[in-house]
């Protein structure tokens, strides 16, 4: 099954932001070891160079690293782990706030309807 | 990175009309390249002077460094745009062709992928559906260990499954040394597997550019550039 | 590789010239045990020779039939292979225009040389029998002085004459296709003109070479009249003359066909 990537951002930028997003989410656990280039490229459906490049950047920033022989590996520094996904979490916020503001709701309003929101659910949940 | 095509001056006129007008390109090795422009546009043309089938006009076109010839063709794949095999073949016929013919080309590799895809190896060419013919020949061409695949609209007339199965066979069968030259209009559909892009109009270079470096800079995809500069 | 390319060629065509040549071996076969064994030579009647005459002609065009269809296998096979889909794959094999020019030719050869002997064994299969044979005995010294020489050796250089000829063709054929692939609009026109335009070109060259020579035609009315010439002898100075320009002018055929092959196909 190929990706769901959007047309207009680069590639790269898009596959970085999946593999980011399910490192953080626990698909690959830390210290794994993460597939190969060239299976990652067709489990994806995207050019093996493309995929090189956004695992190469994801290596920069930390989130990954290579072992000259036996392939790359995800950190297992917890604290770097912990960072990126408050900072994905965040990220999260930012953009549902903004969207909010857009339909015309202030923070306080917004922050109420999620309260109310959660209220119901867990009534839900109990009866 | 070493160059593994390159056009000079090429040029390529039918009667009084020019197919291709001084191209000036070079390819490298390691890349997948999408080969755009609508038609008439001189791509085939471009292909055929790369396999030795035209002749050009004036310029040059090298290949590896030299010009296409019985050494080029050892290092080139290239599947035509057309039915290439003799209708009274049978497919393990057409697979022992390309293995007496070409050093590079892996049998068990060949036989492998016809397995997976259920083809009877004794069926004659000539009872298979189109689509099953396409995905034959393409694994004939992708079977070989080339240095330059040319594959001129594999993607032309064939339904989505056959579509993604083609783009898989071209990711799995690749080297990293190697380069592979896609033309196409169905840009959309192959986007995503190209490192590059080379846009012709009229026989000369519009455009040649990385994906990602389409999609920074201009911000839309390969394909929705594509529709404005060829808007009719 | 020239090897493997005529090893394929070969293949293209063996299953329909097995067929071909099988229906004519039986023919002969059936020919000689069921209408040539059964003729009676003691007493020829007007019928005897009216059925002789129908089986030789329909013996003929069978074997003019035969000898067209491997002419065609050879035609089809040369411009499908290169000038077709097909050529797409043909083109872009590590060999050269050379080498599948080659390739052709000694195909083309194989099949004509095949196809003689084939024809050459089924003729001697019908005229063999001994009531023939019993029967020819009788005219034989009538028929030698007139031809020169005894039938055999008459029959064997016709045979030879005739396989010095299939390459010769093979080229010509060869010749006039490659011509028509310069016409890019019209590749067949192209190739039927070629064949015109060169067989008038012979025409014209083998009168020249007949007045040249001396060996005019009236020669033969002057050698069947019994006077100077057997007709034997003249036929063949007259074919060796021409086998020899036939020669001069496939070389030159050769010569075309392999620079176009070289230098100028381009496949549309």
């Amino acid at each position: 099954m190929p990706w769901e990537l959007d047309n207009d951002r680069p590639i790269y930028l898009q596959l970085m932001e999946r593999i980011r997003h399910d490192i953080i989410s626990g698909v690959y656990r830390p210290g794994d070891k993460i597939p190969s280039v060239r299976d990652l490229a067709l489990d994806a459906a995207v050019n093996p160079n493309t995929m090189q490049k956004a695992l190469a950047e994801l290596e920069r920033s930390g989130l990954l690293y290579s072992q000259r022989t036996s392939g790359r590996y995800i950190t297992d520094d917890e604290k770097l782990l912990r960072k990126m996904k408050m900072e994905l979490a965040s990220e999260h916020i930012h953009q549902f706030f903004e969207q909010m503001h857009h339909l015309g709701f202030s923070d306080d309003e917004t922050l109420e309807m999620i309260l109310e929101t959660l209220r119901r659910e867990q009534n839900g949940n109990d009866s | 990175m070493e160059t593994i095509l390159e056009c000079r001056d090429l040029t390529k006129k039918y009667g009084s009309k020019y197919a291709l007008y001084n191209l000036n390109l070079s390819l490298e090795r390691g890349q997948i390249v999408g080969l755009l422009g609508p038609n008439g546009s001189g791509k085939t043309t471009l292909i055929k002077l790369a396999n030795a089938l035209l002749r050009p006009t004036s310029g040059q076109i090298l290949i590896n460094g030299t010009e296409p010839g019985v050494e080029t063709k050892r290092i080139v794949s290239y599947l035509p745009d057309r039915n290439y095999l003799g209708k009274h073949m049978r497919v393990n016929e057409a697979m022992t062709y390309y293995n007496t013919f070409y050093d590079n080309f892996n049998l068990e590799r060949a036989s492998q992928m016809m397995d997976s895809l259920d083809i009877d190896p004794r069926s004659r060419l000539s009872s298979l559906s189109k689509g099953t013919l396409e995905k034959v020949q393409l694994i004939l061409v992708m079977s070989r260990e080339a240095d330059l695949y040319i594959l001129d609209e594999p993607i032309g007339g064939v339904d989505p499954a056959a579509r993604d199965y083609i783009l898989q066979t071209i990711l799995t069968n690749y080297n990293e040394n190697a380069t592979v030259l896609i033309s196409t209009h169905l840009i959309s559909d192959i986007e995503n597997v190209l490192d590059r892009a080379v846009f012709l109009q009229e026989g000369q270079l519009v455009l040649n550019a990385s994906v990602d470096e389409i999609r920074s800079q201009h911000g839309k995809s390969v394909d929705t550039l594509f529709r404005e500069v060829f808007k009719c | 590789m020239l090897g493997k390319l005529i090893k394929f060629d070969l293949k293209y065509g063996i299953k329909i010239f097995i067929l071909l040549h099988g229906i004519l071996i039986v023919l002969s076969v059936l020919g000689r045990f069921l209408f040539m064994d059964r003729l009676s030579f003691d007493d020829p009647n007007a019928a005897l020779v009216s059925n002789v005459a129908l089986f030789a002609s329909a013996m003929l065009f069978l074997l003019i039939a035969v000898c067209f269809c491997t002419w065609l296998i050879i035609t089809f096979r040369f411009y499908r292979n290169l000038f077709t889909g097909e050529g797409y794959l043909s083109w872009t094999l590590p060999a050269s225009g050379v080498q599948h020019l080659w390739a052709k030719i000694i195909s083309g050869c194989i099949w004509y040389a095949l196809d003689c002997f084939i024809m050459a064994g089924c003729i001697l299969l019908l005229v063999t029998g001994n009531n023939v044979t019993e029967a020819y005995s009788h005219i034989a010294p009538e028929f030698n002085t007139e031809l020169g020489m005894s039938l055999s050796r008459f029959a064997l250089l016709l045979f030879l004459i005739m396989l010095a000829s299939c390459p010769l063709t093979v080229i010509q054929t060869y010749f006039c296709i490659v011509i028509g692939q310069i016409f890019p609009a019209h590749r067949i026109l192209g190739a039927v003109a070629a064949y015109f335009i060169s067989n008038f070109v012979i025409q014209i060259l083998s009168f020249a070479l007949q007045i040249g020579t001396g060996f005019f035609p009236e020669y033969i009315l002057v050698g069947q009249s019994g006077s100077s010439d057997q007709v034997g002898m003249y036929l063949f100075s007259m074919i060796g003359y021409s086998i020899l320009m036939m020669i001069v002018i496939a070389a030159a055929q050769y010569a075309v066909t392999h620079y176009i092959m070289k230098k100028k196909i381009n496949l549309l």
